[in-house]
């Protein structure tokens, strides 16, 4: 369970950091496409409020998860 | 001596009913508050927020979200922390007096039409100290019942505390149909819609008196008194890295994931009934009233099992089945009022027209009645409004002139059931993932700073990943729909949001988290 666990680190870490550009790219292109208020509203509530937590949660428990801390858990 | 146990325990149970009964209540009128905005939500947007003048629907929309998503872990953070300095039975006195004193303020403001800006200000303002208030509520609550609890039925007896958010909604719900009824539409909607608000004011009262009376938790009692609480807890919390990897695991492991279940089961099935399947406004929350009625119970089933058999498996499993059964279910309840799948008695069809002139429009309105062999009816309402002049009309943009089409479809009783039965299901999810949740957020963190640590993964997994539920299904429907005027080629698209949360949480959750019920911390 320990060697899962902390794979599974790299993995919650890299979606952490590979969800950033993700989302910056689809709201460009998004807000491009057709730049209502609407549009504006919503990629500025993704940007803003939702991508930063779950980014910033991701690489936080990624790096927890492969330095070994939550193996005392269980 | 049998006889001094037996006397103890029960008056063990008595006390721990009266702390349950004093913290409940309080949290119920703080949802019942919290959802009358959002029950009123069309009244309060033609009183305070009118469409033609941009910036109140810019402060509209900001109400609705901001209260929702943003103010509400900070609400978390502010009560959080000083229920971790002074006590939680004086916080969430506090929280509470916000919440309804903003309430009944809401009920007295003038509209628009008299005080102009001031009016979309003063209630976005109020808006917010209401999201204040309700970030701050529940962690006080579930602390202050866990604290309370006897070790071993802590689950059973925080999850009293889960039902509330469900009550709350049925209580907003009863109070606006009797107001509603009482008062008829008109007087309603010209000033009946602000007794909800006025009487929130009774309701608080009564909840501060009872909460008055209680003592504080004897947890935290014992703290203050051998001087061990937190001076930071904020600090402690987040800053801290044996804390912080705990709210992280909370977050990601269990409240990101009960958020979203919670949304799809009590709102998303809702809202997917009355604009994917067209189901009757009123039939619609009929089927997720008597769902909610018959799943309510089951917060305190799967709360008590959490008490024998560990919280994880449950949540888990909770999880699991709804991010597997999602889809299906919809499937089904989408074929169910498909009028395509129905064979039409054409013989039966009605078309009623009619037209009236206002002012300098001209107003006409189509009613055309449809019945199937299966016994759905359907009616739909077409209403096109355009100036009587030729010449004005030939001038205005196309998209003025669209007529508005209201779309109804009412089940018969075997598929009403049926439906019932299909919600009823997602409310039983709801019950596995949100019953046991207190307990195992209350038993993660430290008690000196217990309410700061668990509030916050509680708020951001139910008020961000859960509050944006119907937003980010809306644009994930809209993205597959070909063409403006062109249903959307996946109305099912928008459930993928609630499943890669669920489904990412289930795998976070069932490999870090932990199974058998911690004994809390008394520090």
């Amino acid at each position: 369970m320990s060697a899962i666990q902390k794979l599974l680190g790299i993995v919650w870490a890299a979606l952490g950091v590979g969800i950033i550009p993700l989302a910056i790219k689809q709201a460009m292109t998004e807000i491009a496409k057709k730049p209502s208020e609407e549009n504006w509203i919503f990629w500025s509530i993704v940007l803003v409020v939702l991508m930063p937590i779950i980014a910033f949660s991701l690489i936080s428990f990624g790096v927890f998860a492969l330095k070994g801390e939550y193996e005392q858990l269980n | 001596m049998a006889q001094n146990l037996s006397a103890s325990h029960t008056e063990e149970v008595t006390s721990t009913r009266k702390v349950i009964m004093a913290s409940s209540v309080g949290t119920l009128i703080e949802w019942y508050d919290f959802y009358i905005f959002g029950s009123l939500a069309k009244i309060i947007s033609e009183q305070f927020f009118p469409k033609d003048n941009p910036t109140a629907a810019l402060l509209a929309t900001l109400a609705t979200f901001a209260a929702g998503f943003v103010v509400r872990p900070f609400g978390a953070l502010f009560f959080g922390r000083l229920g971790d300095l002074i006590g939680r039975k004086y916080t969430f006195l506090v929280t509470l007096v916000i919440m309804g004193g903003s309430t009944f303020v809401i009920g007295l403001v003038p509209g628009y039409a008299q005080i102009g800006f001031f009016a979309p200000a003063i209630v976005f303002v109020l808006r917010l100290l209401q999201g204040l208030a309700l970030g701050g509520e529940y962690g006080g609550a579930a602390t202050y019942v866990a604290e309370h609890s006897p070790i071993h039925q802590r689950g059973y007896w925080t999850s009293y505390i889960q039902t509330t958010a469900t009550f709350g909604l049925f209580v907003s719900l009863g109070v606006i149909l009797i107001v509603r009824q009482s008062l008829g539409l008109e007087a309603f909607s010209a000033w009946g819609w602000r007794v909800p608000f006025l009487l929130s004011i009774f309701l608080v009262a009564i909840s501060v008196f009872i909460r008055m009376k209680m003592s504080e938790s004897p947890m935290f009692s014992k703290l203050k008194k051998e001087g061990k609480t937190s001076t930071n807890p904020l600090a402690e919390s987040f800053k801290q890295k044996d804390n912080l990897k705990m709210v992280l695991l909370a977050l990601l492991g269990a409240t990101a994931g009960q958020g979203v279940v919670w949304y799809t089961g009590q709102f998303y099935a809702l809202s997917f009934l009355q604009n994917a399947c067209n189901i009757e406004f009123v039939q619609s929350n009929i089927i997720i009233s008597i769902a909610l009625v018959v799943g309510t119970p089951f917060f305190v089933v799967f709360g008590a099992l959490s008490d024998k058999i560990g919280r994880k498996w449950i949540m888990m499993l909770g999880m699991l089945i709804a991010f597997v059964s999602y889809r299906p279910i919809y499937t089904v309840m989408y074929n169910e009022a498909n009028l395509k799948n129905k064979v039409e008695i054409k013989e039966k069809t009605v078309i009623e027209h009619k037209a009236a002139v206002k002012g300098t429009d001209s107003l006409k309105t189509t009613i055309t009645k449809k019945f199937f062999e299966d016994g759905t009816t359907f009616k739909e309402t077409k209403k096109e409004k355009f100036p009587v002049d030729a010449a004005v009309k030939a001038a205005m943009p196309k998209d003025k002139l669209k007529p508005e089409v209201k779309k109804e479809t009412t089940l018969p009783q075997n598929l009403f059931v049926k439906m019932i039965g299909l919600v009823f299901i997602q409310v039983i999810f709801v019950t596995m993932v949100y019953g046991p949740i207190a307990a195992f957020l209350v038993e993660l963190f430290p008690t000196r700073i217990r309410y700061t640590s668990m509030s916050l993964p509680y708020h951001i997994g139910n008020g961000v990943f859960g509050g944006l539920v119907p937003l980010i299904s809306t644009r994930l429907v809209e993205a597959t729909r070909p063409a403006a005027d062109l249903p959307p080629a996946d109305p099912l698209a928008g459930l993928w949001y609630p499943i890669i949360i669920a489904a990412v949480c289930f795998v976070i959750g069932s490999v870090y988290i932990k199974n058998k019920p911690a004994e809390i911390d008394a520090e």
